[in-house]
């Protein structure tokens, strides 16, 4: 009996420690969005009056839709593509046997061990090295540093090998028998692929989606090299942003409020089957 | 003719039945080449190239240096980039130790308080997550604004409950490191509690009430029952965590995004080092170098990891 108060102390403490520590600074964030730039740099905790002015000036003081727009169709095409890749390799890894079959899975594992600078310095290098080139040998206006493509491109490449991993989860998941059954009907193995167990994989490919979607949103050390004014992603804008505007903290969270809000409602669509995913690596093996 | 036609039905009969899965992961496998593995290799040989702005140009041409970067990061003691680096070996390890010590224990226990029927548990969990929804770098924005000396933190210790007698400097001297741990720990728990709790959910409950028919204390029932069924999740999250922690840069990176983006020996961690001392200095060379030691760093750890584990994740 002794342990169960206990246990409703450690219950009821954990309650108070959600609401009023963890959750804080989110509260914190959007509250300063809404103060006049005198409230934010003066450590206010509520402002006056709510200043939803700043919801506008985001937009016109930072391009602020521009580099939004930038996330977005970075992060959307990279969404596309690296489902689309690591789906393949997925599946071959839960269903196939192949010589090389272990090798792939570990080299797929070991690029989680390259440190993200060892491998931009090479690119940035290499992007430059085939722009030249290009321009030389060919006549041609090639651009990796600085293009949509060459960051998309990266991106892809960059999430693909944890995809590879979490879609792999998600298809072994599925019974073997219904492939099985599928190909006594005479279908090919690809045609079981893609008309019997897709289908069924589609929560777990929304989201795998949702977390690349996710990653990709906030990747900021590829973007701030890969990316120039024109193509900057939210994060590389807001940096700059405050690299120039040291004031502006109300603007700066508003920013990063909007910067949140996608990511979040993301988030909330797919949230079981996203845990479930990430966490099954960890818990089954 | 007839000497060709064995290798030629062998190598049908092997794509036969093996053509469909190399298809599959080709894509897959090219990207790795040209993203990851291709720019490792190149990058560790750029470790031995004098490769700066001059000879960006000249790419894997760049004149050959041999071990002329390492002798500047390990062994010149005048080199000012040696002296950074060294302090952001130290920040960077002590920084992974004390974040996932934090995020272990703090997840573990989180865990066990909400592994009960309890009042809207499913809402607690979600709202305990959402912090590791918020993009990392907004993270790192939104902390370095509440460290200010006049910010909200240092308002709530000293005006409001009087905690301290003085305002300090969070993001100056030693307590930077306070300030980079504490947000990393904030937004990276809720992943570790939640796995935890995934993982409490699959112990059989029949060993709880046998062991608490045999008398056993809730210590004894948490280290002969939970503990040897959390080990091998424990070495998976600690895992993701000395990945995520020794390359960690959003955080750092964006609270100390003003002036010249330094934040000092306590809270430049390698790769926020190596990323302002290799495109802000345009020594290509010289970063390839201590990136390739920063590699080695981390593989080393994960060889102690997995030294520590191995009968764990045999066991699975």
């Amino acid at each position: 009996m002794r342990e169960e108060r206990w246990l409703k102390w450690g219950a009821g403490f954990l309650l108070f420690f959600v609401l009023a520590f963890h959750l804080f600074p989110i509260f914190w964030m959007v509250n300063t969005s809404l103060m006049t730039q005198l409230e934010a740099a003066t450590g206010s905790l509520f402002p006056k009056a709510p200043q939803w002015g700043n919801y506008l000036d985001i937009w016109r003081v930072l391009p602020f839709f521009h580099y939004l727009k930038n996330s977005f169709l970075v992060c959307s095409l990279t969404t596309a593509f690296a489902l689309a890749v690591a789906t393949f390799a997925g599946y071959a890894l839960a269903r196939f046997r192949f010589p090389g079959a272990e090798l792939f899975a570990g080299s797929v594992l070991v690029t989680q061990v390259i440190p993200g600078i060892l491998f931009l310095i090479p690119i940035y290098i290499m992007y430059i090295y085939v722009q030249n080139w290009a321009r030389s040998a060919l006549g041609l206006e090639v651009r990796l540093v600085g293009s949509y493509g060459g960051l998309v491109f990266t991106y892809t490449a960059f999430f693909v090998p944890l995809s590879i991993w979490i879609l792999r989860g998600f298809f072994a998941s599925i019974p073997k028998e219904l492939e099985e059954a599928a190909m006594v009907d005479g279908a090919t193995p690809f045609q079981a692929f893609y008309r019997v167990i897709l289908p069924l994989a589609l929560p777990g490919l929304a989201a795998t989606a949702v977390y690349i979607f996710l990653t990709a949103w906030d990747e900021l050390l590829f973007a701030q090299v890969l990316t120039t004014e024109a193509t900057a992603t939210v994060p590389v804008g807001i940096r700059n942003f405050v690299g120039n505007y040291q004031n502006r903290y109300d603007l700066v969270m508003a920013a990063a409020t909007v910067a949140t809000l996608p990511v979040l409602v993301l988030f909330f669509f797919v949230q079981r089957q996203l845990i479930q995913g990430l966490t099954a690596g960890a818990v089954k093996g | 003719m007839g000497g060709l036609e064995a290798p030629l039905l062998l190598m049908r009969t092997f794509w036969r039945k093996y053509g469909l899965a190399y298809l599959f992961i080709a894509p897959a496998f090219l990207g790795m080449l040209l993203v990851h593995y291709g720019p490792m290799v190149q990058g560790v040989y750029m470790g031995f190239l004098d490769l700066r702005l001059q000879t960006l140009r000249l790419y894997l041409q760049a004149p050959f240096v041999g071990l002329e970067n390492y002798r500047e990061i390990l062994l010149n003691p005048e080199s000012t980039f040696r002296a950074g680096f060294l302090y952001a070996v130290r920040t960077t390890l002590l920084y992974a130790l004390v974040v996932n010590t934090l995020n272990l224990s703090l997840g573990l226990l989180v865990a066990h308080l909400l592994n009960r029927p309890l009042f809207l548990r499913g809402l607690w969990r979600s709202l305990i997550l959402l912090p590791w929804v918020v993009p990392s770098y907004v993270v790192g924005l939104l902390w370095g604004f509440m460290w200010l000396k006049e910010g909200v933190i240092n308002h709530l210790l000293v005006d409001v409950l009087g905690l301290l007698p003085q305002k300090p400097h969070w993001l100056i001297g030693p307590l930077t490191f306070v300030a980079i741990v504490l947000p990393t720990v904030w937004r990276s728990w809720p992943f570790v509690m939640v796995t935890y709790l995934a993982a409490l959910q699959t112990v059989p409950q029949e060993l709880y009430e046998a062991a608490k028919v045999d008398g056993a204390t809730p210590w004894q029932r948490f280290r002969f029952v939970t503990w040897p069924m959390l080990r091998p999740v424990t070495a998976v999250l600690l895992l993701y965590g000395l990945l995520g922690t020794m390359y960690s840069f959003n955080i750092v990176y964006m609270m100390f995004g003003h002036g010249a983006g330094y934040p000092g020996e306590w809270g430049d961690l390698l790769m926020t080092n190596l990323f302002r001392n290799t495109f802000g200095m345009w020594n290509f060379g010289l970063g390839a170098a201590a990136s390739t030691l920063y590699m080695l760093l981390s593989l080393g750890l994960i060889l102690f990891w997995y030294r520590v584990f191995r009968e764990d994740l045999r066991a699975r």
